[in-house]
């Protein structure tokens, strides 16, 4: 992996890359954009179709006391990989299970939940390093490029490998079960063990991609290039690829503009995710799909 | 009586099913049967437990008692769920749903051929083929109905079970949901077990009638049940009273 990434350093050095790739957190921040941006906007467009925005957001807070059991279970500031997704993971999993088994609304225990993780998650990391470290907190609520190592993508790489596989075999089948859980159980899909395992899949995802966009903007990137498709796309097919097209271009831009301003990376993927929605609001009338036209019976 | 109801085989048979939610007894010993080869009609008043009944017999609620399917072929039910649970403004195309459905191959690596040559045959039989290109979320509730009735059929089911599915659908588009209906059953010998609101739709099309609030209210043919001088007494349902004093008819 060194060896890789002192090839693009060298390129950079000879003047065949932009400087900013001299430094080689910028070729692993690089790799991370052209993973995450794909991933995250695959998933955007049943994270979309299924609701699930502040699920999405729950996983990302949640994260913050993820880190915190790990710090406390002794493992690295660097690399609190058990405490975070374990902690992610049994959020995820316990949160569905409510919602399937509880007479709430799914927004109600999430909206519960939401605020927990957070209180606690703060609460836990001053304890836990006895003392309020600001920086700590901002690169996990944030994102932090310069945090971000050879394990981290590594096991980005793994996960989105797995996501992509997973993904690929339940698609059809987590839209079905959204439309109508008994209709999909007709077509014999199994409707609860789908949403496990898409929740699962979901959760490793949000928690690798982290140290790219941040606790609090990963619900941005999740949503944002999804919306922005949906506002073009004709059709299921144009909204999936749309969506990983415009979410790949604001990583991608999003990681190269921090490179050249000293801006938050997390932050800046966001403002060009946000760009290229509005550009969406204003191509819609040229591509003619105005509003949905109403049939008769 | 027809001969159809007297001879034919029990489908479906539900024996003292009970199902309690949070501590609400929501069906208490329900005890009933839908014939092979017949409309059968399952009806009550809000929260008496329509839904819950249906849920149990495609094997989405636990519940007590036995619910016993005697299929004659592969066995398969196909069901008319009563809508769509889904953002209306998503760019999903009648196309779309029925790939997503017909295919475990992800919709975005193609939509495939055969699976819209199926989609367009199944749309036909509800005379709603020309619906295939247009968004989900545009349909009118006729036009929805219609394209989820046209998804039941493939493959042709045994057993056709739809909850309320013409419910939401002006006069006109009920009338063509409600020749649909008995065209298929005609054509195809389907059995057809529909929970519904519409006095009006079960008097048109409906063999037999099953009441449900909380426990079997009536159960007979339909014949006998639309020659009852008190429904409302039975289900206690201000809507069916009304309709029937709209249509002239002193409950």
């Amino acid at each position: 992996m060194s060896s890789l990434f002192e090839f693009f350093t060298d390129l950079a050095k000879a003047g065949y890359l932009p400087a900013m790739f001299e430094h080689a957190f910028m070729v692993r921040g690089m790799m991370a954009a052209l993973i995450v941006g794909p991933v995250l906007g695959g998933m955007g467009t049943v994270v979309v179709t299924r609701k699930l925005a502040f699920f999405t957001q729950t996983v990302g807070n949640a994260s913050l006391t993820g880190v915190a059991i790990g710090l406390l279970f002794g493992e690295p500031i660097e690399g609190t990989y058990a405490g975070l997704y374990g902690f992610c993971l049994i959020i995820a999993l316990l949160m569905t299970y409510v919602k399937n088994r509880a007479r709430v609304s799914n927004d109600t225990v999430i909206g519960v939940v939401l605020a927990q993780v957070l209180g606690i998650g703060i609460l836990m990391m001053v304890l836990v390093t006895k003392q309020f470290n600001v920086h700590q907190i901002e690169a996990i609520l944030f994102g932090s490029l310069i945090t971000l190592n050879n394990n981290d993508l590594i096991l980005l790489i793994i996960i989105s490998m797995i996501a992509m596989v997973v993904g690929a075999i339940i698609f059809n089948r987590t839209m079905l079960s959204s439309f109508n859980p008994i209709m999909a159980k007709t077509r014999g899909v199994r409707p609860v063990l789908i949403e496990y395992v898409f929740i699962a899949v979901l959760t490793v995802v949000i928690v690798a991609s982290l140290k790219l966009v941040g606790a609090l903007l990963v619900l941005v990137l999740m949503v944002v290039p999804a919306a922005g498709a949906q506002n073009i796309a004709k059709n299921l097919v144009q909204f999936f690829w749309l969506t990983i097209a415009f979410s790949t271009v604001s990583t991608v831009i999003g990681l190269l503009a921090s490179g050249v301003w000293p801006i938050p990376t997390g932050a800046s993927i966001v403002l060009v995710a946000s760009i290229v929605f509005y550009s969406t609001l204003t191509l819609k009338p040229l591509l003619g799909k105005g509003e949905i036209q109403q049939g008769q019976s | 009586m027809s001969d159809k109801l007297i001879d034919s085989p029990a489908l479906l048979s539900v024996k003292d099913c009970s199902v309690k939610l949070g501590g609400s007894q929501i069906l208490a010993g329900v005890t009933w049967e839908v014939k092979a080869g017949t409309l059968h009609a399952l009806i009550g008043p809000n929260g008496a437990g329509k839904t819950t009944m249906i849920r149990c017999i495609m094997g989405g609620m636990p519940h007590q008692g036995e619910i016993r399917i005697r299929f004659q072929g592969d066995g398969r039910i196909g069901y008319v769920p009563q809508l769509l649970e889904f953002d209306h403004t998503l760019p999903i195309t009648v196309g779309d749903f029925f790939s997503i459905m017909l295919r475990n191959k992800p919709i975005f690596l193609g939509k495939g051929r055969k699976v819209r040559k199926r989609a367009v045959e199944a749309l036909k039989l509800t005379e709603s083929d020309h619906l295939i290109d247009r968004l989900i979320g545009g349909l009118s509730g006729g036009e929805l109905r219609r394209v989820l009735l046209s998804q039941a059929l493939i493959p042709l089911p045994e057993l056709l079970v739809l909850d309320e599915a013409a419910s939401n659908v002006d006069e006109f588009g009920a009338r063509i949901f409600e020749d649909l209906l008995l065209r298929l059953k005609e054509e195809h010998n389907l059995t057809i077990l529909m929970v519904s609101h519409d006095l009006s739709m079960i008097r048109r099309t409906a063999d037999w009638v099953t009441g449900i609030n909380r426990t079997v209210t009536f159960d007979g043919p339909a014949q006998t049940f639309c020659n009852l001088k008190k429904i409302d007494e039975l289900f206690i349902e201000t809507a069916l009273v009304v309709l029937n004093r709209q249509e002239g008819k002193t409950p």
